[in-house]
């Protein structure tokens, strides 16, 4: 797989607001069972593992067995490839404002 | 619809603290990158980042809009997309509302992987993306 397909896989797999939720569910945890992701959200768990298909075959999220229960974790390095202008920048602008904010807090000091 | 970034801030510091944070080169340089900026219209300059393997760490800018301490526009060139960023700043009871719009960004770009932004690759990048996700 080129880089270029790798970037454009890991962009369809978040452009889906459910699978950036369950990004953010599985950043916020160390690892989860699909029943502890599944309460999140009004779909049943059968849609849920579809998105999770998705993320995985991103390599967006990693799974392994753990008795009879899968547990799902984050894998955020492909997130480093998602190179979308908007995003990017939202990100990148809230991050400069967070240090802006503190600079002028310790300049009041 | 073309997309856009428009963002808000609120700080508790007066206009004129908040003006120099945005045109004060090193200032600029603490909470954007380095840089060679001037509050001049028409002045070029660059914001300099770490170098990667997807992004040389230049924008390129001209400064076109400098209404002191009101309105700060500039271009903001980089890996062959050409951007504007223009910051609005009101003062209200002491504190200052910043607000940030960066336009001119083609829709291909927001499709699959159009414009190779690499983008400055700072420790805590990925946990604010993950916050924006």
């Amino acid at each position: 797989m080129d880089e270029q397909h790798e970037a454009r896989d890991v962009y369809a797999a978040v452009a889906d607001p459910t699978r950036r939720k369950l990004l953010r569910l599985l950043a916020e945890a160390d690892e989860l069972p699909l029943h502890e992701l599944t309460v999140h959200f009004e779909m049943g768990r059968t849609a849920v593992s579809k998105h999770l298909a998705i993320l995985k075959a991103a390599d967006l999220v990693r799974h392994r067995k753990a008795g009879r229960e899968t547990r799902y974790r984050l894998n955020a390095e492909p997130l480093r490839e998602i190179e979308d202008g908007v995003t990017f920048h939202t990100a990148f602008w809230n991050q400069g404002s967070a240090k802006l904010s503190q600079l002028l807090k310790e300049e009041e000091e | 619809m073309k997309p856009e970034v428009k963002l808000d801030f609120q700080f508790d510091s007066p206009i004129e603290k908040v003006w120099l944070a945005l045109t004060d080169s090193n200032m600029l340089a603490k909470w954007v990158m380095d840089n060679d900026f001037k509050p001049v219209v028409g002045h070029h300059f660059q914001f300099r980042a770490k170098p990667s393997k997807v992004w040389d760490g230049i924008v390129d800018s001209e400064v076109l809009v400098v209404e002191e301490p009101h309105r700060l526009s500039y271009t903001w060139v980089t890996a062959g997309v050409s951007t504007v960023v223009t910051w609005t700043l009101h003062s209200s009871n002491g504190a200052t509302h910043l607000h940030l719009e960066h336009t001119g960004f083609e829709s291909e770009s927001l499709s699959y992987n159009g414009a190779r932004l690499g983008w400055v690759k700072m420790a805590d990048q990925l946990e604010v993306v993950l916050a924006e996700l």
